[in-house]
C-alpha cells in the first residue's frame, strides 16, 4: 500500500514538473542565501579572530603604557633588573606599501618565539632559497630595509622574494626589501600583516624609545609573577589580559556583525514564506487524487504519512542544493563583508569562505524545518476532509475564510508582544532583533484579512472602471485567499525590507553628513597618518599668510574598565566653539568649561554604552595613575569606535606626558583665497612627505565614500531579499492560474475572448502587486524605526534622525506591481492561450 | 684546546642562531638530533664557506694581553666567549658541577650607522649573544640546563671590561664591588643564573693569575693562516656561594675555571669536534688540553694544551706531549656515542691520569648539542698519588 501510494505521489510529482522545480527552487533558494549570508558573516568574524590571535600570540597578558606606548627601558628592566624572560616586545602601526595600507609589526626574534610562529616557507619559492635561514636571520636583524611578510600580501602587493620596494610611514618614506615569505600555519593569520625587526620599526614609524606593548606569558595564572610584573611596573602602565583587549576589538566589530546576522534573518524569513508558499501549493493541488485516495479507502494517517515523507524528500533535496547554492554565494557576500570590516575596524584578510557545520547543518534544519511545517498545514487539513469534500477547492476557501479573523487577531497580538518586547528589553540587541521578526510575523498574519477587506472594497471600483472581467479579477484574488495571502505577505516582506532599509542607510546617511559638517569646522586638515606634527612644522604651517586661527588634536587609546576608550585631545581654535551637537548640556556653559579643563566631553556611543551622562565621573589612567574626570556633557558622533571621550589639550598636558599632535586644522582668514593658501601650506609640506592635507570637503567626501561602502552589503542582501520574493510571487501566480484552468476555461467558454482573459489574469496580478505595495509601506516604516531606534542604537549607540523620502516608497510600491506583473506574465499568456476545451477535460 | 674549540664554537655559535632561527621560523620541536653531526658539519662546511668571514679582523699575531680590558668584549671579532665551568660541594659534602657559557658574536663586521631619516633606534646592532647554564647533581644523578637568546643592546645583553661585566637578561657574571681588593688576586666576580627550577650565585676570587693558551695567547686553529684565536683561561678561581635545586637552598664551596676566547676564524672543512679537558689537580697544578678529531677520525695535528704549575707559571703543551686514550663509550638518549672515560699521559711530566665523569648523562640538548660535563680524575705524578676535578666538552659527535 505504502509503495502505491508513493508511486502515486511521485508519478504526480514528475507530471507536474513545474510544480516539483518551483518547491525545490523555493526551499532551495530560502536556504542558500541564509547560509550564504551565514557563511560569510562567520568567515569574516573568524578571520577577524584569527588576526587578532597572530597579534596576541601566545600572550595572556600585555603591559600596556601611555599615549606613546611603554617606554623600551621597561622592558630591559623587566628582563635583565627582575629576570622576567617570559616577554616580548612589540612596535606596531600602519604602513603604506604602493599606496595599500598594511599593518606593520616589529619584533625581537629572540623574545618572539615564545609567543607567535612564524614559519618561512620556502618550498614554494624557489627564489628564497638563496639565502639559508642562517643569512636570513643575521639580515633580519641587520638590515634596515629587511621585511617579511604572508604570501597572501606579498601576493596582493605584486612583490616577490628581493623586490624592493617604497614604504610610507610616520617616519618619512624608506626602502624596504621582501627578504622572506612567511608562511606555515601562521601564514594564513598573518593576513596583511609585515614583519620586520624591532629596530627597523621603531624607525619606520618615528617611535625610536617606545614600544607599543610589551607581550607576557603568565603560564595557568601564575599569580606570582603577575605580582612580580605589577610590582614593576611604573605608574601609567598597566599590565592587561590580553583576551580583554582582543575581546574589546571583538565587541565592536560584533555589533557590526549582529546587523548583518539580522539582514540574514530577514532573508529566511522572505525565504520561509516562499518554501511554505511552494510546498503548501503542491500538497494543494493534490486534493483531488487525496480524495480519491481517500474514497478508495485510505486512511488519514496514511495521507498524512504520505504527505509528510514527501515534505522530507523535497524539503532534503532543495535543502541540500540550497546550502551547495548557498556556499557559492557566500564568497561573493564574503568580499562585502569582510570589506566593510576593514574600513570600520580592522585589517583582515578573507580569501575563502570556511564552510561551518554548524552553518550548513543550520540551513539544511531551517529549510527541513520549514518545508515540514508547510506540508503539515496542509497535510492535517487534507487528511481531515470526508472522502467526498476533498475533492472541492471552494471548501477550502471557505475554511479559510473562517479563519482569516482568527489568523488576524493572532497577528495583532504578536504586533503588541513586540512592542512589549521592546519597551521591557532595555537595550539587549537580541530582544531588540527578536521584536523585530515577531513584528514582521504579525504584520504578516493581518495581510490576509487586509486583502479581503482591500479586494471587497475595490471590486465594484474595477467594476466601474475595467467592467466584469476587472471585478472578477480582483474579487478573485479575496476569493482564492489561500493563495493570495500568502503571495502577498511575501511580496510584501521583501519590499518592506527594501523601505526598512533604504529609510534606515538614508537616514543614517543624512545624520553622518551633517555631523560630518558641523564636526569639519576647519578650512584645512594636516595630519601625519599613524604619526605626529612636530612643532617647528606646525609653528611654520600656522603662520602661512591667510591662516587666521587653528586647532589641533591628539587621539590616543586608553585602558579602562569600560574596556578601550579614544581619548581625544583638542585645543580649540582661539575664540571658537565646536559646532559638536550636544546632547544633553548648552553649549555655552560646557565649552568654558572644557577650555579650562574642569570637565570631558563623552561620545555618545560611550554614553548609552557605559551609562556615563553629565555630571558622573570618569576614571583615566593618566601617568600618574588613575584619575577621575567630571563629564560635562553628551556629543553626537558616529564614531564607529565604541568610546571617545574629549579632553581639552590644557588638561591632557596637565596628565599625560605627550607633546605629540596628530593633526591641526586651519582657519582660514574671510578675505583669504584658499586656493593660494593651499598652494603655499603645499610648498612647505612638500619636504614632509609623510605629511598629508585634506580639505574639509574631501575629508567629507571620503568619509562618505566609505560609508556608503560599507552599505553595499546591506544592498546586496536586499535585493537578495527581493529576488527571493519575486520568485515566490511568480510560484504563487503560476500556482494560483493553474488552479484556475478550469475555471478560466469556464470563462472562454462562456465567451471571453483570449485577450479579455490574458488581461483579466494581468490586472489580478497587477492588484497583487499594488496590495503588496500598499502594506509594505506601513511595515517597511515600522521596520526603519525599528533598525534606526532599536537595533542601530542598541548595537552601536548612535542615534539618528528618521528621514523618509517619498521617493523611496514610489519606488518600493512601483518594484512591486512590476514584480507581480513580470511574474505573471506567463500565468497570463498560458491562460490565454490553452484552448478551453483541454482545461476543462483535466478534471 | 684553542683551535679545534674556537673552531668548532664558531661553527656551534651560528649553528646555535641558525638553528635558532631555523626553529622558529619553523616551529620545529626537535633539533637536528641523531645524525646531526654530519648533518652540522655539512652545514658548517657551507655556512662558513665563503664571504662571510670579510671584513672581520683575524687572529694572525700574538698581542699584548692587558687586563682587566681584555676581560671585556672585543667586538670587531666575529665571536667570544666567556665560559665558566666548576665543581662545588655543598656543606654536607654533596657533589655539584656547574657551567655558566656566555657566547658573544658579530652577525656583520660593521656595528649598523645612525639612520638618515628618522631618530635611531636603539635596538639596532649586529651583536647577538647566546648562553647556557647548567648545573649536575651527582647525588640525584640530576642535570640541569637552561639557555638563553638575546641582542647585544638595549642593555638585554652586553660585556663590559670596566667595571667587568658580561650578562644577558638577568644572568651575568660581574666585577663584585664588595669583594674588591688592591691584593691579588685581582678578579673579585660575582655569578649569578638561573633556569626553571634552579638558580646559582657564586662569589668567585682567582688564586692563579690569567694563563695564555697556545703561543703567548694565539691559538692556532689549522694550519692556514689567520684560523687562529686569542685565548687565555683563568684556571682556579676560588668560588663560594649558593645553589637552588628545586626548593632547598644549599650552600657551596669549590673550584671555578675560566677559558675566554676570541677570534673570526672558521672550522676546517676535515676538522669533526673536540675533547676539551680542564683539569684541577690535588697538588696544585691544572691541565687544559684539547683534542681535534679530524672527519676520518684521527687526531688533528693542531691538538695542544697547557700546563699550569702550582705556582702559576704555564708550559704549552704540543699534541705529542700528551697521549690520550678513550676507555669507555656512553650513548646518549639522543643517539649519539660519546667517550666516556680517558687515561691521559704526559710523559714529560711523568703524569698518568684516568678521568671519569660525575654522572653519564651531562649532555646539553640546547639547539647544538654536546656534552659537557664535570669529571673525576685520579692518577700519579712521579711515585704520588693524586686526585682532582675538572670538565670536559665533548663536540661533535
Amino acid at each position: 500500500m505504502t509503495t502505491a501510494l508513493s508511486r502515486a505521489s511521485l508519478g504526480y510529482l514528475l507530471r507536474h514538473p513545474w510544480q516539483l522545480a518551483l518547491a525545490l527552487l523555493g526551499i532551495c533558494i530560502g536556504v542558500a542565501v541564509m547560509v550564504a549570508v551565514d557563511l560569510a558573516v562567520e568567515s569574516s568574524r573568524k578571520a577577524f579572530e584569527l588576526s587578532m590571535d597572530t597579534l596576541t600570540g601566545a600572550a595572556t597578558h600585555q603591559v600596556i603604557g601611555g599615549p606613546r606606548g611603554v617606554s623600551e627601558t621597561l622592558y630591559t628592566r623587566l628582563r635583565v633588573e627582575h629576570g622576567i624572560d617570559r616577554i616580548a616586545p612589540v612596535v606596531e602601526g600602519r604602513v603604506e606599501i604602493g599606496g595599500t595600507p598594511v599593518h606593520l609589526m616589529g619584533v625581537d626574534l629572540f623574545a618572539e618565539r615564545q609567543f607567535r610562529v612564524f614559519s618561512l616557507d620556502v618550498e614554494n619559492d624557489p627564489g628564497s632559497t638563496d639565502l639559508d635561514t642562517e643569512a636570513l636571520f643575521s639580515r633580519i636583524l641587520t638590515d634596515p630595509n629587511a621585511v617579511l611578510m604572508s604570501r597572501q600580501i606579498a601576493g596582493k602587493l605584486g612583490l616577490g622574494v628581493n623586490d624592493r620596494f617604497e614604504v610610507r610611514s610616520a617616519g618619512g618614506y624608506f626602502e624596504g626589501e621582501l627578504l622572506g615569505i612567511v608562511g606555515g600555519d601562521a601564514s594564513a593569520s598573518a593576513g596583511e600583516l609585515i614583519i620586520v625587526d624591532i629596530a627597523v620599526a621603531q624607525e619606520w614609524l618615528g617611535k625610536a624609545g617606545w614600544l607599543s606593548r610589551i607581550d607576557v606569558n603568565i603560564p595557568q595564572e601564575d599569580a606570582t609573577l603577575r605580582h612580580a610584573i605589577e610590582a614593576s611596573l611604573p605608574a601609567g602602565t598597566q599590565l592587561l589580559e590580553a583576551s580583554g583587549r582582543t575581546q574589546s576589538l571583538t565587541e565592536m566589530s560584533t555589533a557590526f556583525m549582529t546587523n548583518l546576522s539580522a539582514m540574514s534573518l530577514l532573508a529566511l524569513l522572505v525565504g520561509l514564506f516562499l518554501i511554505y508558499n511552494s510546498v503548501s501549493f503542491a500538497v494543494l493541488q493534490r486534493r483531488g487524487l487525496i480524495g480519491v485516495l481517500r474514497a478508495l479507502g485510505v486512511t488519514r494517517q496514511q495521507i498524512f504519512t504520505l504527505i509528510l515523507s514527501e515534505g522530507v524528500v523535497l524539503g532534503l533535496l532543495g535543502a541540500i542544493a540550497g546550502v551547495m547554492l548557498g556556499i557559492w554565494l557566500g564568497d561573493y557576500l564574503l568580499v562585502l563583508v569582510s570589506r566593510s570590516i576593514n574600513d570600520l575596524y580592522f585589517r583582515v584578510s578573507v580569501t575563502a569562505v570556511t564552510v561551518s557545520p554548524f552553518s550548513v547543518a543550520k540551513g539544511l534544519l531551517a529549510g527541513l524545518g520549514a518545508t515540514l511545517v508547510s506540508a503539515a498545514i496542509p497535510a492535517i487539513e487534507a487528511a481531515s476532509y470526508a472522502p467526498r469534500l476533498a475533492l472541492s477547492r471552494s471548501v477550502i476557501e471557505q475554511r479559510s475564510r473562517r479563519i482569516v479573523p482568527l489568523i488576524a487577531l493572532m497577528g495583532l497580538c504578536l504586533g503588541l508582544l513586540a512592542l512589549l518586547l521592546l519597551r521591557v528589553s532595555g537595550s539587549n540587541l537580541v530582544a531588540g532583533l527578536s521584536a523585530v521578526f515577531l513584528l514582521i510575523l504579525g504584520f504578516a498574519l493581518c495581510v490576509p484579512i487586509s486583502v479581503r477587506v482591500a479586494s471587497a472594497i475595490l471590486a465594484p471600483l474595477a467594476n466601474r472602471l475595467g467592467g466584469t472581467s476587472a471585478r472578477l479579477a480582483v474579487s478573485g484574488i479575496g476569493a482564492n485567499l489561500s493563495r493570495t495571502g500568502v503571495a502577498i505577505v511575501a511580496l510584501a516582506v521583501a519590499v518592506s525590507a527594501t523601505i526598512g532599509v533604504s529609510v534606515m542607510v538614508e537616514s543614517f546617511r543624512g545624520s553622518v553628513s551633517d555631523w560630518l559638517d558641523r564636526t569639519l569646522q576647519s578650512d584645512l586638515y594636516i595630519a601625519a597618518p599613524g604619526g605626529s606634527l612636530d612643532a617647528p612644522l606646525i609653528a611654520q604651517l600656522t603662520g602661512t599668510a591667510g591662516v587666521e586661527a587653528f586647532s589641533t588634536s591628539r587621539r590616543i587609546w586608553l585602558e579602562s574598565p569600560e574596556g578601550r576608550i579614544r581619548l581625544i585631545a583638542i585645543q580649540l581654535a582661539a575664540g571658537r566653539h565646536p559646532r559638536l551637537e550636544l546632547l544633553d548640556a548648552g553649549p555655552n556653559e560646557v565649552w568654558p568649561a572644557f577650555e579650562a579643563g574642569e570637565v570631558v566631553l563623552v561620545s555618545e556611543p560611550f554614553a548609552y554604552r557605559s551609562g556615563f551622562v553629565a555630571g558622573d565621573s570618569i576614571t583615566l589612567i593618566t601617568n600618574a595613575g588613575n584619575r577621575e574626570f567630571l563629564v560635562g556633557g553628551t556629543y553626537r558622533s558616529y564614531d564607529v569606535n565604541a568610546g571617545a571621550v574629549l579632553i581639552s589639550r590644557a588638561a591632557y598636558d596637565l596628565f599625560w606626558d605627550d607633546p605629540e599632535i596628530d593633526s591641526i586644522g586651519l582657519f582660514l582668514a574671510p578675505d583669504a583665497r584658499a586656493d593660494d593658501v593651499a598652494e603655499r601650506l603645499r610648498t612647505t609640506l612638500q619636504v614632509h612627505p609623510q605629511v598629508v592635507m585634506r580639505s574639509n570637503v574631501e575629508i567629507r567626501d571620503l568619509s562618505l565614500k566609505v560609508f556608503d561602502r560599507t552599505f553595499i552589503i546591506t544592498d546586496v542582501l536586499y535585493w537578495l531579499a527581493t529576488g527571493v520574493a519575486f520568485i515566490g510571487i511568480l510560484g504563487a501566480m503560476l500556482a494560483l492560474q493553474m488552479e484556475r484552468a478550469r475555471e478560466l476555461a469556464v470563462l472562454r467558454a462562456l465567451g471571453m475572448t483570449p485577450w479579455q482573459l490574458g488581461g483579466m489574469v494581468t490586472a489580478q496580478t497587477a492588484t497583487i502587486g499594488l496590495l503588496s505595495g500598499l502594506a509594505a509601506v506601513p511595515l517597511g516604516l515600522i521596520m526603519a524605526w525599528v533598525l534606526i531606534d532599536v537595533i542601530n542604537r542598541r548595537a552601536f549607540g548612535w542615534q539618528m534622525d528618521i528621514q523618509v523620502s517619498w521617493q523611496v516608497l514610489a519606488v518600493a510600491i512601483g518594484f512591486s506591481v512590476g514584480a507581480a506583473l513580470l511574474a505573471g506574465i506567463y500565468p497570463a499568456w498560458r491562460a490565454a492561450s490553452s484552448p478551453p476545451a483541454l482545461a476543462m477535460r483535466e478534471e | 684546546m684553542p683551535l679545534t674549540r674556537a673552531i668548532l664554537w664558531i661553527v656551534a655559535i651560528i649553528l646555535v642562531a641558525g638553528v635558532a632561527v631555523t626553529r622558529f621560523l619553523a616551529n620545529s620541536e626537535t633539533v637536528p638530533a641523531a645524525g646531526g653531526v654530519s648533518q652540522s658539519s655539512s652545514r658548517l662546511a657551507e655556512l662558513l664557506g665563503s664571504q662571510r668571514l670579510e671584513g672581520f679582523p683575524l687572529a694572525t699575531a700574538p698581542r699584548v694581553f692587558s687586563f682587566p680590558q681584555d676581560h671585556g668584549p672585543h667586538s670587531e671579532y666575529r665571536n667570544e666567549w666567556w665560559y665558566l665551568t666548576g665543581n662545588l660541594d655543598n656543606q654536607d659534602g654533596r657533589r655539584y658541577g656547574y657551567e655558566l657559557t656566555i657566547f658573544r658574536f658579530s652577525l656583520v663586521p660593521a656595528p649598523p650607522g645612525e639612520s638618515e631619516k628618522a631618530p635611531s633606534s636603539a635596538w639596532k646592532t649586529n651583536q647577538v649573544y647566546i648562553a647556557h647554564f647548567a648545573v649536575t647533581d651527582e647525588a640525584d644523578n640530576k642535570f640541569y640546563v637552561a639557555q638563553k637568546y638575546s641582542r647585544g643592546a638595549m642593555g638585554l645583553a652586553g660585556a663590559q671590561a670596566d667595571p667587568f661585566k658580561v650578562w644577558i637578561d638577568d644572568w651575568s657574571i660581574q666585577e663584585n664591588p664588595d669583594e674588591v681588593t688592591n691584593l691579588p688576586p685581582e678578579e673579585t666576580w660575582e655569578l649569578t643564573a638561573s633556569g626553571d627550577g634552579f638558580s646559582l650565585m657564586l662569589n668567585l676570587a682567582s688564586i692563579k693569575p690569567a694563563v695564555l693558551n697556545g703561543t703567548a695567547g694565539l691559538s692556532q686553529k689549522s694550519a692556514q693562516a689567520g684560523n687562529a684565536s686569542y685565548y687565555y683561561s683563568i684556571p682556579r678561581l676560588r668560588s663560594a656561594g649558593s645553589l637552588q635545586i628545586g626548593d632547598t637552598e644549599h650552600s657551596v664551596t669549590g673550584l671555578s675555571w675560566l677559558d675566554r676566547e676570541w677570534s673570526s676564524s672558521a672550522l676546517a672543512d676535515d676538522q669533526q669536534g673536540w675533547d676539551w679537558f680542564a683539569l684541577q689537580l690535588s697538588d696544585g697544578s691544572d691541565l687544559m688540553f684539547y683534542n681535534i678529531r679530524k672527519t676520518d677520525g684521527t687526531q688533528d695535528r693542531h691538538s695542544a694544551g697547557t700546563f699550569i704549575f702550582a705556582d702559576g707559571t704555564s708550559q704549552h703543551l704540543d699534541r705529542d706531549d700528551v697521549v690520550l686514550t678513550v676507555t669507555d663509550q656512553w650513548q646518549s638518549p639522543q643517539g649519539a656515542f660519546y667517550p666516556a672515560r680517558w687515561n691521559i699521559e704526559l710523559p714529560d711530566f711523568d703524569l698518568r691520569l684516568s678521568v671519569s665523569p660525575v654522572i653519564s648523562n651531562q649532555e646539553l640538548v640546547t639547539t647544538v648539542r654536546y656534552w659537557e660535563g664535570a669529571v673525576d680524575v685520579v692518577g700519579r705524578r712521579g711515585g704520588q698519588a693524586l686526585t682532582g676535578r675538572g670538565y670536559v666538552e665533548l663536540t661533535g659527535y
